[in-house]
């Protein structure tokens, strides 16, 4: 067993970044962290930059940009900074000038090309920074901790020296990721100084936040290998929520502790490393400075009264209404979207044996790795109406730069180097799996369809311009591929094409699958159904602590019932992946 | 010499490979915009995405979209004049404008070997 987490004998550095999937905690430990480091008399800032940010209702303050005290911490203080608002000024400001100098679909065109994830990450970026190359910061504070951490791939962008010598000058071979940074080549030093006390193990300790899950703790196994090779060397591992007892008379809890043993057994052989602490599952949520401070002590399995929640939910639907209704309106191609983690792939799964067993002949594609899917029909012969394929993002990006590259003809040397940078870009990995799935759905005509993920509206609607202005070109190149020329249409058609958001019945996976789906709407596509995935309020557990953690999924469920989804059902939580075979 | 001004529709990338398909000609178009600015040539591309100013200060331009809107991209100025409007020039165009030889603009440099002397 690991040690319970204590941030008073466990924190060394004055930075402290907080990384790891959606929904595992770190906003929550961040702020039990800055709230033990101030009891101890250190004067602490706490920034949070995750969009999906909870910090005013953990403190129950309102809170923006500039640092505010909070009143019943001393020492405390806090700052909220959303990056997506930052990118969306940024967006509005570099547009603005040109709205009634260029006509309309000029303007829009430069609009999407501004609205891609990159422009959001090096928004955020560029938060951190100011704060991170700030003398009179390091010298006010004896901590300042930001509860998200920079992505690889945005660091990497700004140590290239590229970055500043050519991205950011030349207009002919300027990438718009970096949009926020171009044209402020004079913030160079600032972001140089940054990412020198990102690496300085003295100054920095990156602690990576995970749950007792096989997902979360691959994501920090893959955002410690990532950071780790950028030169932020100092890390730490807590794992939050592990279920210290349960009840053997309750399958649900004997299960779900038995899942959690085995999840940190499989631990990644890199994350082993890593010095590593646990925070126990605890039944109260962890809102207002009584239960930060609880979480940290050494009794944090004190209970605290909660108050009874008599939400009454609106019946929901399963997974067999789902089915029944692609089954009824032969609804032809299935994607299955949401962040990794909340189990797209087994729904897609589940989703394709249902209409195998209505007498459909479906086909899966999964963007997982096959031996998933091999493992979860590993017990069961597939019925012979089912075939599966799978996309492998790696494979098909190094196809997609191979093609580039040899259709390009002659090229030398400097010429190959240019054409390599560009495929560099961010863009090319969902440009790459688009058109894989693209040739896929070309499919749905003999069969259904069924893909375990699918392209964000910001693709789609790059694409779409792109294709109005390929229409123009089609002359002299004509070479769009057929299928991605047809799939676009054929996503829209509601009658052709049903979208399955999943998602989990807590905040942040509420949140980030909301994103997803007004991104798709913005691409004038609307979700047939939501499935929250992985409810533990639908097992009806009696487990003392899992009954109340279950209760507290009713404010999400009714969320999403209400505000979000056109059909909304729920799955209860199962240890199994075996999901498909046994509804 | 002739000047030529080359304004692309907002993209990604100047060498096109964020787009659905590669699109040989963008990436003809790059490599061969390079190697004229290698030859010292005044020749200038503009992205959409990251030059907006170049396509809203540029009278010629500007006119060219206001008839006909974001389509009409990419626009090619030779000395100020519109010459394409909608697609790329071809290199033979751009040999005849700059008057260089269209082998020159394909050709293979020789392979640089760099010799260490300690």
């Amino acid at each position: 067993m690991h040690t319970l987490y204590n941030p008073k004998q466990h924190v060394q550095t004055p930075y402290l970044f907080f990384t790891g999937k959606g929904g595992v905690g770190k906003t929550s430990v961040a702020c039990a962290t800055a709230v033990a480091l101030a009891d101890q008399g250190k004067k602490v800032l706490l920034v949070s930059t995750d969009p999906a940010s909870n910090l005013q209702d953990v403190f129950e303050i309102e809170l923006s940009r500039e640092p505010v005290e909070i009143p019943s911490v001393k020492n405390l203080y806090a700052s909220n900074i959303d990056p997506e608002e930052a990118a969306s000024v940024y967006r509005e400001n570099t547009v603005r000038p040109y709205r009634d100098k260029l006509p309309e679909s000029v303007v829009n065109q430069m609009e999407e090309q501004l609205s891609g994830a990159c422009t959001v990450e090096i928004a955020a970026f560029d938060e951190f920074s100011h704060l991170l190359a700030d003398d009179g910061i390091f010298k006010e504070y004896d901590h300042v901790l930001f509860d998200t951490a920079p992505t690889g791939h945005t660091l990497r962008l700004l140590t290239l020296p590229t970055a500043w010598s050519g991205y950011l000058e030349e207009a002919t071979h300027g990438a718009s990721c970096l949009g926020p940074l171009s044209g402020l080549g004079d913030k160079k030093d600032m972001y140089q100084k940054a990412v020198e006390s990102l690496s300085d193990g003295k100054k920095t300790t990156l602690i990576l936040v995970a749950r007792p899950e096989e997902s979360t703790l691959i994501e920090a196994n893959r955002a410690s290998f990532e950071l780790g090779e950028i030169g932020i060397g100092h890390q730490m591992l807590i794992i939050n929520g592990l279920l210290q007892t349960h009840d053997e008379n309750d399958e649900v809890s004997a299960a779900f502790y038995e899942g959690q043993q085995e999840a940190v057994k499989k631990t990644p052989e890199e994350l082993r490393a890593i010095q590593t602490f646990s925070l126990p599952f605890v039944s109260y949520s962890l809102t207002g400075i009584d239960r930060l401070r609880q979480i940290v002590s050494d009794t944090p399995l004190v209970e605290f009264k909660e108050d009874d929640d008599n939400t009454e939910l609106a019946p929901l639907s399963e997974l067999k209404d789902v089915i029944d209704d692609f089954s009824d309106n032969n609804t032809r191609v299935i994607f299955t979207m949401g962040k990794g983690g909340v189990g797209k792939t087994s729904i897609a799964a589940a989703i394709a044996v249902g209409l195998t067993e209505k007498g459909h002949k479906v086909h899966l594609t999964t963007t997982d790795p096959a031996a998933h899917l091999d493992y979860m029909f590993k017990d069961s012969a597939i019925h012979k109406n089912l075939s599966i394929s799978s996309i492998d993002p790696e494979v098909e990006v190094d196809n997609y730069k191979k093609e580039v590259i040899t259709n390009a003809g002659e090229l030398n040397d400097d010429e190959i180097a240019y054409l390599q940078e560009d495929l560099e870009s961010p863009c090319t990995e969902e440009i790459a799996v688009f058109r894989a799935f693209a040739d896929v759905v070309e499919r749905s005509e003999q069969e259904i369809v069924v893909i375990d993920t699918a392209p964000t509206g910001h693709t789609l609607l790059l694409l779409d311009s792109s294709e109005a202005y390929h229409k123009e070109m089609s002359r002299s190149t004509g070479d769009t591929p057929e299928s991605v020329k047809k799939l676009l249409p054929r996503l829209r058609n509601p009658e052709e094409t049903g979208v399955v958001v999943v998602t989990l019945p807590e905040a942040t996976p509420v949140f980030e699958a909301t994103r997803l789906r007004n991104d798709l709407i913005r691409a004038e596509i609307t979700p047939k159904w939501w499935v929250i995935n992985r409810s533990l309020y639908a097992t009806g557990t009696t487990d003392n602590v899992l009954k109340i953690r279950a209760a507290s999924e009713k404010q999400w469920i009714k969320k999403v019932q209400e505000e979000l989804a056109d059909n909304c059902a729920l799955i209860p939580w199962m240890k199994e992946v075996k999901l498909a075979m046994n509804k | 010499m002739k000047k030529v001004e080359i304004f692309d529709p907002a993209m990604c990338c100047s060498t096109g490979v964020c787009g659905p398909s590669v699109d040989q000609n963008l990436t003809r178009v790059a490599s061969t915009v390079y190697s004229l600015e290698q030859k010292g040539m005044d020749i200038k591309r503009f992205n959409l995405a990251n030059d907006p100013a170049a396509f809203a200060d540029n009278e010629t331009v500007n006119r060219v979209l206001q008839d006909k809107g974001a389509d009409a991209l990419p626009v090619t100025l030779l000395d100020g004049e519109v010459t394409k409007v909608g697609v790329y020039p071809t290199n033979e165009e751009f040999a005849e404008w700059l008057d260089v030889s269209v082998e020159a603009l394909t050709q293979k440099p020789r392979v640089r070997v760099s010799v260490k002397l300690d």
